[in-house]
């Protein structure tokens, strides 16, 4: 199982990006190999659609659960369609901290966009 | 003559400036391609009202057909089209329309079909005085496709203005493609000079003759004259701000109509730009 978040900087110490498909970096944790990797995210400056883009990008590295700050309707979408799931951080919180959350069933379930989107 | 009245900075008077250019020539036709926001209908009553829709296109993917290569994906640059595991999602907002998703496609598996981007109102205002304005529609995310239809139209009129969208982007690009004149509408605030250096620059690229009219020119600062001096660039005129023109404006009423001051600027702006060309 791969668990992706949005972070600030390219380690799982760091801490967890304001928002989705604009953050700097996915980490990528793997629950089989118990490791981390990061990606640069290349939807970050995308003109346009940066939701659907991220979650393509995501969803072709075989993640299954993505965590996040909030959610437009666009990578909504794109989530069901990718069959991942999301899940809501709170704020200000590291990348290592929130995975932990998510394991202790801490982090709600993310079924309806949260934002518009901002372009 | 085609001539496009723009800004840079919202709110400095291409409105204003184009709607009183038009009532003060004898025979012309304006366009309002300010169609996110358009406004010289407010000051413009006209007759023989006719109401169009205008479209674009964008893609509907055949899930049976699809073969999830990732091609349109990858070849969209505006995210519009994403395969997924078992569907293609198709986000018809970002769609610029360009067809490239269906060429790239090699199972067959897309077709298009329109939808309706936004309206143009064609009007009369008075002999030989026509007028029509776009009006994108709301959450769509590009007026470029009503702009070029507002264009088309108005192709072959003979003293065309247009009244453009503030700003540097794809709409006033759009808006200023193939005339002979620009009209600069600037006001001498820093706002003001900063974003009219970036049309300055706009202008330069696409190799466009063009003036400046400063309005509200008893406002600000003296930078924008100092700038204008720097660049060589022509100062077509300068019109004061007055709380009485607000107040006739606020009332949707043309001001060349009810200021003599006003009308004298038009007169000069219309004799420095179009010369000999037109019949006042």
């Amino acid at each position: 199982m791969k668990i992706a978040i949005s972070a600030t900087e390219q380690n799982e110490n760091s801490r967890v990006s304001d928002r989705f498909a604009r953050a700097e970096y996915f980490i990528i944790y793997d629950h089989d190999s118990l490791t981390f990797k990061s990606i640069e995210n290349p939807a970050k400056k995308e003109g346009s659609g940066a939701g659907g883009k991220a979650v393509k990008v995501l969803g072709d590295l075989g993640v299954d659960i993505v965590l996040v700050p909030e959610l437009g309707p666009k990578a909504l979408d794109a989530l069901n369609a990718f069959e991942i799931k999301s899940y809501q951080y709170p704020r200000e919180k590291t990348v290592r901290e929130v995975i932990y959350m998510y394991f202790e069933k801490k982090l709600p379930e993310l079924l309806v966009s949260t934002s518009k989107g901002r372009h | 003559m085609k001539i496009a009245i723009l800004s840079g900075k919202g709110g400095t008077g291409k409105t204003t400036l184009s709607v009183n250019l038009f009532s003060f020539l004898k025979k012309a036709t304006l366009i309002d391609t300010d169609v996110e926001e358009p406004n010289s209908h407010l000051f413009l009553k006209g007759y023989d009202l006719l109401e169009e829709g205008v479209y674009k296109k964008h893609p509907v993917v055949d899930d049976e057909a699809c073969d999830y290569c990732g091609a349109c994906g990858n070849f969209c640059n505006f995210n519009a089209i994403i395969p997924a595991k078992k569907k293609v999602l198709v986000f018809q907002d970002l769609c610029h329309d360009c067809g490239g998703c269906k060429l790239v496609c090699e199972s067959g598996a897309i077709s298009y079909k329109d939808k309706e981007v936004g309206k143009l109102y064609h009007s009369t205002i008075a002999k030989n005085k026509k007028f029509i304005y776009g009006n994108l529609n709301v959450g769509e995310v590009s007026g470029v496709r009503i702009i070029e239809s507002l264009k088309e139209i108005s192709k072959n009129e003979e003293i065309l203005l247009i009244d453009s969208p503030p700003g540097t982007s794809c709409s006033t690009v759009a808006a200023i493609e193939g005339v002979d004149y620009c009209i600069i509408c600037a006001e001498p605030t820093p706002f003001g000079l900063s974003d009219m250096r970036m049309v300055v620059e706009l202008l330069r690229a696409q190799k466009q003759n063009f003036g400046v009219v400063v309005n509200k020119s008893n406002l600000g600062n003296d930078d924008i004259y100092q700038y204008l001096d720097e660049e060589n660039i022509e100062l077509l005129e300068k019109i004061k701000f007055d709380r009485e023109f607000a107040s006739i404006l606020a009332e949707g009423k043309i001001l060349i109509n009810h200021s003599e001051y006003f009308r004298n600027k038009m007169k000069n702006i219309v004799k420095k730009v179009m010369g000999d060309n037109c019949d006042q």
